[in-house]
C-alpha cells in the first residue's frame, strides 16, 4: 500500500496507461502457470501481493518465459518495463485462472461433421482443404488399394488372388486375418517397450515373458474392447487371477529393462532405493505415456516444467504401483494353487520316500566304488584342479544336499607356507571357520585335517572374498570336504574339482550296467519293484496339471510406504502419499488411502484410465491409429499430449473419433473400418506440387504418404516371397537370432541360423535387448530398451549394403527364384513376369521386361530376384 | 533452436536429412530446405576438434594406481575406515587402506607423478589434461557404463558417438561418421548398447569395424558373386529407380534412397582401404605394437583409429577391455588388482602412446581429441581383508583428455587424501560431455531432439562446460 501510494505520488498520470496492457500479457501467456494454489515459481500472477517485479522483467527479457512458449515480443516486455518504471501499479480486479484448460484435459466434445461430405472424416478433413484452396488427391488404383491394405492391416504382400477382391471384401478379410493382431500388435509393443531380456549389464533372459505378447496379438485379433485391454494390463492379476491369458496382460507393467543386479545385490542401501524408484518410474512412465500421452516422469524430480503436474502427482502414482514387482508367477485360482500343493504333496513325499529306498538298496555299493575312482581321479588330477577364481558374488560352490553329523575339511595342497582361511561358511546348516592358520604345510601324504564344528544338512560352501583369486599367500588349492554319518564313516561331499572348468572335467562315475552288476537277486527283485513304484509315482505327479509360470507382475510381499521425495532423491523424504492420479484432469478424481493395499491401488488406476469421464484415453489411442495409418498423426506426438507437444490439427475430428469409438464399445476394428471407409485413406500418394507448396507436411491430407517398409515387413516380406514364410507357426516362446554368449557372457551374439525354425513372423522373435546387430537393426527396428512411439525412417548407405550383401538376403533371393523356376517354367520372359506379378502385383513394361532379361542373361535368376528386393517399389509402399 | 519447433517427424524429411552427410549432393528447393529439419549438422560455433576418439575401458580403470598419486595410501595402509569415512564397497566385503602396488614417478617437464601401470602414457603428461574429480551415478557396471556412453543411466539413449554424428555430419560420405572399434577380446559390457544410436536415426549408429576379411558387417556379398555381377545390380537398380522416380516424380526419400545406395559402392571401395595397412613402414607397425602378441590387436585398433580419423570420419571409439563371464577381460580388478590392471595396462599402455605421439607426429592432433575414460573408478580399500583387489568407486576417479583446445599438463579437480571422494571442483559425466561438445563447436544445450515428450539431450538437464581446461 506504501509503495502504491508512493507510486502514485511521484509519478502522476503515468501509472493509468501502464497496466492495461500488462494485464493483457499476462492473461495471454502467463497467469496458466502462476495462479491457483500452488503457482509455478510461487510467483502468482493473480494479485498484486508479493510480486517480484525485477525477476519478472528479467525472465521475460532474456526470454527464459514463458516456459516452452514463444518469447514475449519486444512491444511487450517494453510494456511490462514500462509499468515496473512506474511503479508497477496493480488496477481493477485481480486475475482469475484461466476458465479455459489445456485443450487435451477438456472432455471431447463430438460435434456435428460439415454438410458435403458422407463421411465425417473426409468432411472434417475437407473442411481445411478446402480453407487453403486444395482437395483431395484422386482415388488410387485397385492395385495399390489391395497392396496399402494388405500392407497396412497385416503386415504383408497381399496374395496374388487378393487383387481380385473389392476394396471392402479386401479390408473385411484382412482385419478378420490373423495376421492383423500380429500387425498392429506389433506397433503396440514397440510403444510399450516389450523386451524379453532384463537389459543392463547382465541382461538375464525372460523365457516366460511372451505371453503378453500373444495376449495383445490375441487381444487385437479378437478386438477386445479397449478399456478391457487398459485396465487387464494394469491389474489382469486382480481381474481375474486364475485366468493365464490375464495375468499375462500385466507383462506390460515389467516388459521394461530390469537392472537385477542393482535391485539384488548393491550393498549401498540408498542406490537400492534408487533401484526401486528407477522401476517405479519405468511403470509409471509406461503406463502414462502409453494410455494418456502425459510426461509425468518430468515431474520426479520438480513439478512439470510444462504441464500441470505437480511432484505430489507422480509420487501418488508411484505409490499404484508400489505392490508390483518384476519376476514369474504361477497362475491359477488360489484355491485351485492350493489344490494342486495338497494333491501334489503327498505324491512327492512318496516319491522321495522310494527313492531312498532305491538309493538304500543301490547306494551301499555304488558309493563304495565311487569313493574308490574319485580318490584315483583326484590323485590324477590334483595338479590341474586348482581352484578356480572366485569372485564376490561366485565365491560360492554348490552341491547335492548332504547330511551328517560332522564334517571336515581335508587340506592337500596350498600357496605358501602355511594354509590360510579367513572364513568359511557351510550352508544352510550355518557351521563356520574363521581366522584359521595351519602349523604346517599340508601335502598329499600328510593332509591338513580341520574339523569342523557343527551338523545338518549342507549343500553350499561359501569361502571369504579376500585370497579368493587363489593368488594370495596361504590360499588353499585342492580340498575335499568330507561328511561322517552315525556310523561314523568320512566321505567326500564337495571338493575343489567342483570349481574345475567343466568342460575339462569327466568325473567318473558308475553306469546302470556296472551298477547292476554290483547287486544280488534279492536285491535286484527289490529294486524292481521299488521301480515300478516310482514310475507309478511319477506318472500320477505327471497327470496333474501344473499351472501356468509366466512373467508377469508380481506382488510385494509388502508394500513399501511411498513419499513425495525432494528433488527426486530417496534420501530425502517428505509427505507420504497414497495412491492417485493426474489432478489436472478434474472430470475424475482419484484418491487411494495411503494404508490401501495392492489391489485396491492398481484396480483404481485401471477404473480412472479406462473411464468414459477421462479426456485423454480415448483422443490417445485413436491418434495412435491414425497415425500409423496415415504417416502423421492429428497431434502429430503421439505419446505426449502436453503443453510441450503437438497440437491437434484437426480438433473436432480428433473428437468426433475419441468419442464415436468410445460409443462404439471402445472397438478398435470399428475404429480402423471407419478409417478404411474414408475418402481420405484412399488417395493416391503422388505428389502435388501446389498442396506440397501450401502443406509440404501434409498435414491437411491432400494424398497418402509413400510409407517405407518397416524392419519386420522387409523380413517376412522377403520370406514371404520365397514361399518360406511359415504363417501358421503363432505364439509361444520366440524363436532366436541372437543367444547369449557361453562362458558366462552376457553378450547376445547374432545367430547364422536362416532356417525353418526362424522362417516365422518377426513379431514372434525373442526380443533382445542390446543384442548383436541382426539385419532389422540397419532399418530401424526398435531395441526395446525404451519405448517407441514413432519409429525413424532413416536412409543409410550402411542399409544398402545389408540389403544387397547380407547372408539371410542372399539365402532368401535364391529361394524367390527357385519358386519363380518353379512355378513360371525356364523362359526368362515368363520368369521376370511372374516375378514382377509377385513382387509388384503387376506386369513389367517392355523396358524392364528388357532390362531384366539383359541381367538374367549376364547373371542369373537369383541375383535378379535380390535386385527387385532392393528396389524402392518393393520398399515403398505408396 | 527450440525444442518446440522441432517434434514433427515426418518420413520424408528424415529421408532427406538422414542420408548423413549425404545431404549436400540433393537439390534441396528452398521449400525443401525449409521444411526440413531445423537442425543441419553443422557446429554451433568454431570447434577447436573435427574428430574425435574416445578410449574405453570398461569395468573400472582405478586413478589411485595411475594418474591420480595418493601418498596416504602408503601411510594408512592396512588400517580401517572409520566413522563418517567410512566407505561403503558395491558387493564386496569392506577391507583396509591398501597402497598401489605400482610406483609412482613425475613424469614430463610437469614431473606429474604417474605410476609404472603406464609408463608410455605417463611419458605424454605433458599434453594431457587431467579431470580427477569426475564422478558417475551409479555404481553398478550397466548403469554406470550407460552413462558414460550416453549420459543415461539407463539403456537405449543414443551414445556420444551418434549425437556427435548428428550435430556435425561426416566428412566423409565414403565411411560412416561413427566407427566403433572393440576389444578383440569381447564386446565391452551391455554390448552394443554403448554406440547405439537410440532415437536418433540409424544413420547415426556406431558401425563395427572389423579387420581385413570383412570391415564392414555386409560390406560386400560373398564369393559366389563375382564384382561384375554387382556392378550390373547397381547398374540394374539405378536404371529400376530412377524409372520408378519418374512415376513418382517429387519423392525426396526415393532421391535419398538412389543416393545411398551410390555411397554404398563408394564404400564397399572405401571401407577395404582404411583397413589394408600394407603402406604402413616397419617403424609405426613397430611402434604400435603390431610385432608383439600382447598388443598386436589393441596396437592394430588403434592404427585404425588413426587411419579413420585420417580419412574424416568423425567419431571413433576405442575400446580397451571387454565383457563380464568368463574369463573376464576388463578392468574390473575385484580379486587381484595387481594381476588384473597389469595385464590389461599391458595391452593398453604402449599401443595407446604410440596413437598419440603418431597423431602428433602427422598435425592430426591439431584437429583431433582424445578421450580416455572409464565408467568409475576403484575404491582405496581392498575388498576383504589381505591384500587382493578394489571395489567400484564412483565417488572419485580420473579420465584423461588430450588434443586441441585443452590446457596441456594441467590437473582439474582433486579427491581426498585417499582418492575416495571428489573433493574438489567435482566434475560430473553431464560436465564433461558438455565439454567433448564444446570442444567439437556443439552447444550441448541446443544439440537435442525430440523423443516422448522431451527434447532430449546428451547432458539431460545438466552439465556445465569445465571452462578451467580449455586454454
Amino acid at each position: 500500500m506504501v509503495r502504491l501510494a508512493l507510486a502514485c505520488l511521484l509519478l502522476p498520470g503515468l501509472h493509468a496507461a501502464s497496466f492495461a496492457p500488462v494485464r493483457a500479457i499476462f492473461e495471454k501467456s502467463c497467469i496458466h502457470c502462476h495462479s491457483g494454489e500452488s503457482p509455478r515459481g510461487k510467483l502468482n500472477l493473480s494479485s498484486a501481493n508479493g510480486l517480484r517485479t525485477e525477476k519478472i522483467l528479467a525472465m521475460v527479457t532474456e526470454g527464459k518465459m514463458p516456459l516452452g512458449g514463444p518469447p514475449l515480443k519486444a512491444s511487450e516486455v517494453d510494456a511490462i518495463r514500462a509499468w515496473i518504471a512506474g511503479g508497477s501499479v496493480w488496477e481493477g480486479e485481480a486475475l482469475s485462472p484461466p476458465k479455459q484448460q489445456f485443450w487435451a484435459f477438456r472432455s471431447p466434445v463430438k460435434v456435428a461433421p460439415p454438410a458435403g461430405d458422407p463421411h465425417p472424416i473426409d468432411a472434417f478433413l475437407r473442411q481445411k482443404l478446402s480453407a487453403k484452396g486444395l482437395d483431395f488427391s484422386p482415388r488410387a488404383d485397385q492395385r495399390t488399394l489391395i497392396r496399402r491394405l494388405s500392407f497396412d492391416l497385416t503386415g504383408l504382400p497381399p496374395a496374388p488372388a487378393d487383387y481380385a477382391l473389392t476394396y471392402e471384401q479386401a479390408s473385411a478379410k484382412y482385419l478378420a486375418s490373423p495376421h492383423f493382431g500380429e500387425r498392429w500388435g506389433r506397433h503396440w509393443l514397440d510403444v510399450v517397450r516389450f523386451g524379453e531380456t532384463d537389459g543392463g549389464e547382465h541382461n538375464y533372459e525372460r523365457p516366460n515373458a511372451w505371453p503378453y505378447r500373444d495376449y495383445v496379438i490375441r487381444s487385437f485379433n479378437e478386438d477386445l474392447s479397449y478399456r478391457d485391454f487398459i485396465r487387464e494390463q494394469i491389474a489382469g492379476d486382480l481381474l481375474a487371477p486364475g485366468d493365464p491369458r490375464r495375468v499375462a496382460a500385466t507383462g506390460f507393467l515389467v516388459a521394461g529393462p530390469w537392472d537385477q543386479v542393482q535391485a539384488e545385490i548393491n550393498k549401498d542401501k540408498a542406490m537400492a532405493m534408487t533401484q526401486r524408484m528407477d522401476e517405479l518410474d519405468d511403470m509409471v512412465t509406461t503406463t502414462f505415456h502409453t494410455f494418456q500421452a502425459m510426461t509425468v516422469n518430468c515431474a520426479r524430480c520438480h513439478d512439470h516444467k510444462f504441464d500441470p503436474i505437480p511432484a505430489r502427482d507422480y509420487y501418488r502414482l508411484t505409490a499404484v504401483f508400489a505392490g508390483v514387482g518384476f519376476g514369474n508367477r504361477r497362475v491359477a485360482e488360489e484355491a485351485s494353487i492350493a489344490e494342486y500343493e495338497s494333491r501334489i504333496k503327498p505324491l512327492k513325499d512318496s516319491l522321495a520316500a522310494w527313492k531312498a529306498k532305491l538309493g538304500a538298496i543301490e547306494d551301499p555299493k555304488r558309493v563304495a566304488l565311487l569313493r574308490e575312482r574319485y580318490q584315483a581321479y583326484d590323485r590324477q588330477h590334483e595338479s590341474e584342479a586348482l581352484r578356480m577364481p572366485l569372485n564376490p558374488i561366485w565365491n560360492r560352490n554348490r552341491f547335492s544336499e548332504a547330511a551328517g553329523e560332522r564334517y571336515r575339511l581335508v587340506v592337500t595342497a596350498h600357496r605358501g607356507k602355511r594354509a590360510r582361511i579367513e572364513r568359511l561358511l557351510l550352508q544352510p546348516a550355518g557351521i563356520e571357520l574363521k581366522a584359521f592358520t595351519s602349523a604346517r604345510p599340508a601335502s598329499d601324504a600328510e593332509p591338513l585335517i580341520i574339523d569342523l564344528a557343527g551338523s545338518g544338512k549342507v549343500r553350499e560352501l561359501t569361502w571369504a572374498t579376500d585370497w579368493n583369486t587363489g593368488s594370495g599367500d596361504g590360499t588353499v588349492s585342492v580340498y575335499r570336504l568330507e561328511a561322517a554319518g552315525p556310523d561314523g564313516n568320512w566321505h567326500p561331499v564337495a571338493s575343489s574339482l567342483d570349481h574345475a572348468r567343466s568342460v575339462e572335467i569327466s568325473l567318473p562315475s558308475v553306469t546302470p550296467e556296472e551298477q547292476t552288476g554290483l547287486l544280488d537277486a534279492e536285491q535286484l527283485a527289490q529294486r524292481e519293484s521299488v521301480r515300478r513304484e516310482i514310475a507309478r509315482v511319477e506318472a500320477a505327479i505327471a497327470a496333474i496339471p501344473e499351472p501356468t509360470k509366466l512373467y508377469a507382475a508380481v506382488p510385494k510381499a509388502s508394500i513399501t510406504p511411498s513419499f513425495v521425495l525432494e528433488r527426486g532423491s530417496v534420501t530425502q523424504p517428505r509427505e507420504a502419499v497414497g495412491a492417485g492420479a493426474m489432478t489436472a484432469v478434474r472430470q475424475i478424481s482419484l484418491d487411494v488411502p495411503v494404508a490401501a493395499n495392492d489391489r485396491a491401488r492398481r484396480l483404481a488406476l485401471a477404473d480412472w484410465i479406462a473411464s468414459e469421464k477421462n479426456p485423454l484415453t480415448a483422443r490417445v489411442i485413436v491418434n495412435r491409429v491414425w497415425y500409423l495409418h496415415f504417416g502423421n498423426g492429428l497431434v502429430n506426438t503421439p505419446s505426449d499430449f502436453g503443453v510441450n507437444g503437438d497440437r491437434p490439427s484437426h480438433p473436432e475430428l480428433l473428437d468426433w473419433l475419441a468419442v464415436s469409438f468410445m460409443e462404439n464399445n471402445w472397438s478398435l476394428k470399428w475404429l480402423h473400418r471407419t478409417i478404411l471407409s474414408s475418402r481420405a485413406y484412399q488417395q493416391t500418394s503422388a505428389q502435388v506440387p501446389r498442396a506440397f507448396a501450401i502443406d509440404a507436411d501434409n498435414r491437411l491430407y491432400w494424398r497418402m504418404p509413400l510409407k517405407r517398409m518397416d524392419a519386420e515387413t522387409i523380413r517376412d516380406s522377403v520370406l514371404f516371397h520365397a514361399g518360406n514364410l511359415d504363417l501358421q507357426s503363432r505364439g509361444g516362446p520366440g524363436f532366436a537370432l541372437q543367444k547369449k554368449g557361453d562362458a558366462g557372457s552376457y553378450i547376445y551374439k547374432a545367430l547364422a541360423n536362416d532356417g525353418p525354425a526362424v522362417w516365422k513372423r518377426a513379431v514372434y522373435r525373442f526380443s533382445v535387448r542390446g543384442g548383436e546387430r541382426i539385419m532389422m537393426d540397419s532399418f530401424d527396428c526398435p531395441d526395446p530398451a525404451v519405448a517407441t512411439p514413432q519409429r525413424s525412417v532413416s536412409n543409410t548407405p550402411v542399409q544398402a549394403l545389408t540389403l544387397l550383401n547380407n547372408d539371410f538376403i542372399l539365402s532368401q533371393a535364391g529361394a524367390v527364384a527357385r519358386r519363380v523356376e518353379r512355378e513360371a517354367g525356364s523362359a526368362t520372359a515368363a520368369q521376370i513376369g511372374h516375378l514382377y506379378q509377385l513382387l509388384f502385383g503387376r506386369l513389367p513394361s517392355t523396358k524392364e521386361q528388357a532390362l531384366g532379361a539383359n541381367f538374367i542373361k549376364n547373371s542369373n535368376l537369383a541375383l535378379y530376384a535380390r535386385a527387385l528386393l532392393n528396389t524402392n517399389e518393393f520398399l515403398y509402399v505408396p | 533452436m527450440s525444442p518446440k519447433h522441432q517434434h514433427k517427424t515426418y518420413s520424408r524429411r528424415e529421408a532427406l536429412w538422414q542420408a548423413g552427410g549425404g545431404l549436400a549432393g540433393l537439390a534441396l528447393t528452398r521449400m525443401e530446405a525449409r521444411a526440413a529439419r531445423t537442425r543441419s549438422p553443422q557446429p554451433d560455433f568454431t570447434p577447436k576438434a573435427k574428430n574425435i576418439i574416445m578410449v574405453f575401458l570398461p569395468g573400472g580403470f582405478s586413478a589411485i594406481d595411475s594418474f591420480d598419486y595418493k601418498p596416504d595410501l602408503e601411510k594408512f595402509h592396512g588400517r580401517e575406515t572409520k566413522g563418517a569415512n567410512t566407505i561403503t564397497p558395491f558387493f564386496g566385503k569392506r577391507g583396509t587402506v591398501m597402497k598401489s602396488p605400482w610406483t609412482f614417478k613425475p613424469r614430463g617437464q610437469s614431473g606429474k607423478m604417474i605410476s609404472d601401470l603406464v609408463p608410455n602414457l605417463g611419458a605424454l603428461a605433458d599434453d594431457m589434461t587431467f579431470l580427477h574429480s569426475m564422478v558417475a551415478r551409479s555404481n553398478a557396471h550397466g548403469p554406470a557404463l550407460f552413462q558414460m556412453s550416453t549420459g543415461f543411466i539407463f539403456q537405449g539413449f543414443p551414445s556420444i558417438g551418434s549425437w556427435v554424428s548428428y550435430g556435425l555430419g561426416s566428412e566423409n560420405e565414403n565411411l560412416p561418421s561413427f566407427v566403433v572399434l572393440p576389444d578383440r577380446r569381447g564386446l565391452p559390457p551391455c554390448g552394443v548398447s554403448n554406440w547405439g544410436n537410440g532415437f536418433l536415426p540409424a544413420a547415426h549408429q556406431g558401425v563395427i569395424l572389423g579387420d581385413e576379411r570383412q570391415p564392414i558387417a555386409d560390406l560386400t556379398p560373398p564369393s559366389s558373386v563375382a564384382p561384375r555381377q554387382q556392378k550390373a545390380t547397381y547398374d540394374l537398380l539405378t536404371e529400376l529407380n530412377e524409372e520408378h522416380l519418374r512415376q513418382n516424380p517429387g519423392e525426396d526419400a526415393l532421391v535419398a534412397r538412389i543416393r545411398s545406395y551410390e555411397l554404398a559402392a563408394r564404400m564397399q571401395l572405401s571401407a577395404p582401404d582404411v583397413t589394408d595397412i600394407r603402406s604402413e613402414s616397419a617403424a609405426t607397425r613397430a611402434m604400435y605394437g603390431l610385432d608383439h602378441p600382447v598388443t598386436r590387436d589393441f596396437g592394430y585398433n588403434c592404427l585404425m583409429a588413426r587411419r579413420l580419423v585420417e580419412r574424416g570420419v568423425r567419431c571413433v571409439q576405442l575400446y580397451n577391455g571387454g565383457h563380464f563371464g568368463e574369463p573376464r577381460v576388463n578392468w574390473d580388478g575385484h580379486e587381484d588388482l595387481r594381476t588384473n590392471h597389469g595385464k590389461n595396462a599391458a595391452i593398453l599402455d604402449a599401443p595407446l602412446a604410440a596413437l598419440i605421439r603418431d597423431l602428433k607426429q602427422r598435425g592430426l592432433l591439431a584437429d583431433t581429441l582424445v578421450v580416455l575414460t572409464t565408467e568409475f573408478g576403484r575404491l582405496p580399500i581392498s575388498e576383504g581383508l589381505g591384500e587382493g583387489g578394489r571395489d567400484h568407486n564412483p565417488e572419485g576417479f580420473t579420465s584423461v583428455m588430450v588434443g586441441p583446445g585443452l590446457k596441456g599438463a594441467y590437473a582439474h579437480g582433486a579427491t581426498d587424501e585417499l582418492g575416495y571422494k571428489a573433493v574438489e571442483n567435482p566434475v560430473t559425466i553431464y560436465d564433461q560431455h558438455a565439454t567433448i561438445l564444446h570442444l567439437l563447436g556443439l552447444d550441448h544445450q541446443s544439440l537435442s531432439w525430440y523423443h516422448n515428450g522431451l527434447a532430449r539431450r546428451l547432458t539431460d538437464v545438466h552439465g556445465h562446460v569445465i571452462k578451467p581446461i580449455l586454454a
